[in-house]
């Protein structure tokens, strides 16, 4: 019987490959939608575990966290940075950490930030070690630059250079397949220097270009700029202070901070929601609201995957039911010759079963496949790793789309099982 | 080695004034011999069709043996004639893509028969069909060749009764003289009841029974001298 099903099989070579990537490309389609919007949730929620609270200026809770925790280039208003001292003296706070952007070095956002969250966020250096002077640097994992590279940051994207800045390399991180690994991190004190913040020297910028991506473009806007700057008082040999006071430090976009209990987070947020001059944020709270809008696609995606799906069974039904037809001499034959009709309706189904099953197999890689590739160019592009892997639910949804399957192969089966032996005999 | 009696079959079809076939007496004794001939539409594919048990008579009785096929059920009919008859067609329906031996096995394997000792005998019956090579693809044989095939598949049950619509019609003279003396030799040897519907004079002329039919009613039914 099997090898009469494979003879068959091969008889209609074409047929049945052209089914098999039928239902191959409709199976993939829907699998792909569902593993990478799997993806894209599990990957953002890993990519926003470091961040437990995270305080800017008023303004959109969304981009605050986009430009944290993915650093998408935005401009952020400054939060006055005693805020930053204050939270580092409360004791609801296990550590806090400025996140200061607005420079890029070939597309790379340069984060000026603190010693501590470099430890506190990634899993070690594999290789040199962290900052200990203004000018020195560590690289994320994806960032193509090798210990004692020197650096020079743009101001924005495509921004004018700030040329006499020069930060070497002293420490390559570990993967952690958030965002941060394309990011090249210095100390915040380089950051406010370069830019001039706390010396009172003028900071220098050609507001000819264009700043979108200038994360300090709101602390800027009333500087009185000059073009011939000498860059603040940056000092590349100046060794690290992260023990700030208040009134002595200049704006900061953000700050990352951990609490110490879960209790004392609401409290935190409680207070820095409560008043003008800031915003708290989970962001893992954002997120979920962000997919709250994102699920609502990924129905519509999902719709339209079931559409194709349904449009191929039926589309394979029809071609399936016109074969039947052409076979009936075939079928007859069989029944003529004393084959029993129970076998001929097994043997239909099992011919267009195995194709279908095929089919769904092959589609499910191929989804697989694709979901892989989108999410490693997406790794490739963005740096925050999206995990393509299968639940539970998959394996229930595989068993359904198997079961309608077997269901969908009974009817020209049926029909094959319907059909009189007699058309065999000069039909 | 199965009798024939046909008493009162008449078999009509929807649409049609006069009975497709009308046999009110036919017996042929186990072991005999008989052709069927008449002109296209006189019924005799209406006759095999019923005697094989494909079609149920609109009434009327189709005994073998004491057996009244006609009142079987369909799945009953199909394991009885899977069982009874070994049916040699002028079309082959040899399936292409499978062997010799494969094709001449595949009715007993749908039907779930075929043992160790089936499996021998095919390659036995491929023999004396005078096929030596029981493993070649059936697409890549002569016609004569296939029909050999289908009558070592018709064979493989011990069938008590032969049955061959047009078995020599799609063959040329040679060939067809063959299988005609295949067909023949090999009842005889197994004792089976041969009914052969053909227009060949060749092969009619070595079948001592011979039924005529026209119009759906016999008109010749004479044992040759």
């Amino acid at each position: 019987m099997l090898r009469f099903i494979l003879a068959d099989l091969g008889r209609m070579k074409a047929g049945a490959v052209v089914v098999i990537l039928l239902v191959a490309l409709a199976v993939a389609l829907g699998t792909s939608v569902t593993l990478q919007e799997r993806a894209l949730r599990l990957g953002s929620a890993r990519a926003a575990d470091k961040f437990d609270l995270v305080i800017g200026a008023p303004g959109s809770e969304t981009q605050l966290v986009l430009s944290t925790v993915f650093l998408q280039p935005a401009a952020l208003p400054l939060l006055s940075g005693d805020v930053l001292a204050d939270l580092q003296h409360d004791p609801r706070v296990a550590w806090a950490a400025p996140v200061g952007f607005g420079d890029f070095y070939r597309g790379h956002p340069v984060i000026g930030t603190t010693t501590q969250l470099v430890t506190e966020t990634t899993t070690g250096f594999a290789e040199g070690a962290i900052f200990a002077a203004e000018g020195e640097a560590v690289v994320g994992a994806m960032v193509g630059l090798a210990v004692g590279d020197r650096i020079t940051p743009t101001h924005g994207e495509i921004g004018h250079g700030h040329d006499d800045v020069q930060y070497r390399v002293t420490g390559r991180l570990h993967p952690t397949g958030t965002p941060w690994d394309r990011a090249i991190l210095v100390p915040i004190q380089a950051v406010w220097h370069v830019h001039g913040m706390d010396t009172g020297h003028d900071h220098d910028e050609d507001h000819a270009h264009d700043h979108a991506g200038d994360g300090h473009e709101a602390g800027h806007a009333d500087e009185d700029h000059d073009h011939d700057e000498d860059h603040g008082g940056f000092d590349a040999e100046r060794p690290l202070d992260e023990h700030w006071h208040e009134g002595e430090i200049p704006g900061v976009p953000a700050i990352l901070v951990k609490p110490a209990t879960i209790a004392d987070a609401y409290k935190l947020r409680q207070d820095y929601r409560g008043n003008e001059a800031t915003q708290a944020v989970f962001p893992a709270e954002v997120l979920t609201s962000l997919y709250g809008t994102l699920g609502d696609a990924r129905q519509v995606l999902a719709a339209i995957a079931g559409a194709a799906q349904a449009l191929v069974a039926m589309a394979l039904l029809l071609v399936v039911m016109s074969h039947i037809g052409q076979r009936r001499r075939q079928i007859g034959a069989l029944r003529a010759l004393g084959a029993p009709r129970g076998s001929i309706f097994a043997l239909v189904w099992t011919e267009l079963f195995a194709l279908i099953a095929c089919g769904v197999l092959l589609g499910l890689a191929g989804g697989y496949l694709a979901a892989r590739m989108l999410s490693a160019e997406i790794a490739r592009r963005q740096g925050f790793a999206l995990p393509v892997e299968f639940s539970g639910s998959d394996v229930a949804g595989l068993a359904v789309l198997l079961v309608i399957s077997a269901l969908l192969a009974m009817l020209p089966a049926w029909t094959a099982y319907r059909q009189s032996p007699v058309a065999s005999l000069r039909g | 080695m199965l009798a024939l009696t046909l008493s009162g079959v008449e078999v009509r079809f929807p649409g049609l004034d006069s009975p497709a076939l009308r046999i009110s007496e036919l017996t042929l004794p186990a072991g005999g011999r008989m052709s069927v001939s008449g002109p296209s539409g006189s019924g005799k594919s209406t006759l095999v069709n019923v005697i094989t048990g494909l079609e149920r008579p609109t009434s009327g009785q189709v005994i073998w043996n004491g057996t009244d096929i006609a009142a079987l059920s369909e799945a009953a009919r199909d394991s009885w004639r899977g069982a009874n008859i070994g049916l040699v067609m002028q079309d082959f329906h040899l399936f292409p893509g499978l062997s010799a031996l494969d094709n001449v096995l595949l009715p007993a394997r749908l039907a779930r028969v075929a043992d160790r000792a089936m499996v021998a005998r095919a390659g036995e019956l491929l023999a004396e069909v005078g096929l030596t090579r029981p493993g070649q693809g059936v697409e890549t044989m002569s016609r004569g060749e296939m029909q050999r095939v289908a009558v070592a598949r018709a064979l493989l049950r011990r069938p008590g009764v032969i049955v061959a619509d047009e078995p020599t019609a799609s063959l040329d003279a040679a060939n067809g003289a063959a299988i005609g003396a295949l067909l023949i030799g090999l009842a005889e040897e197994t004792g089976a009841t041969l009914i052969v519907v053909s227009h060949d004079p060749g092969l009619i002329a070595r079948l001592p029974r011979r039924l005529t039919l026209a119009g759906g009613l016999v008109q010749h039914n004479e044992e040759a001298a």
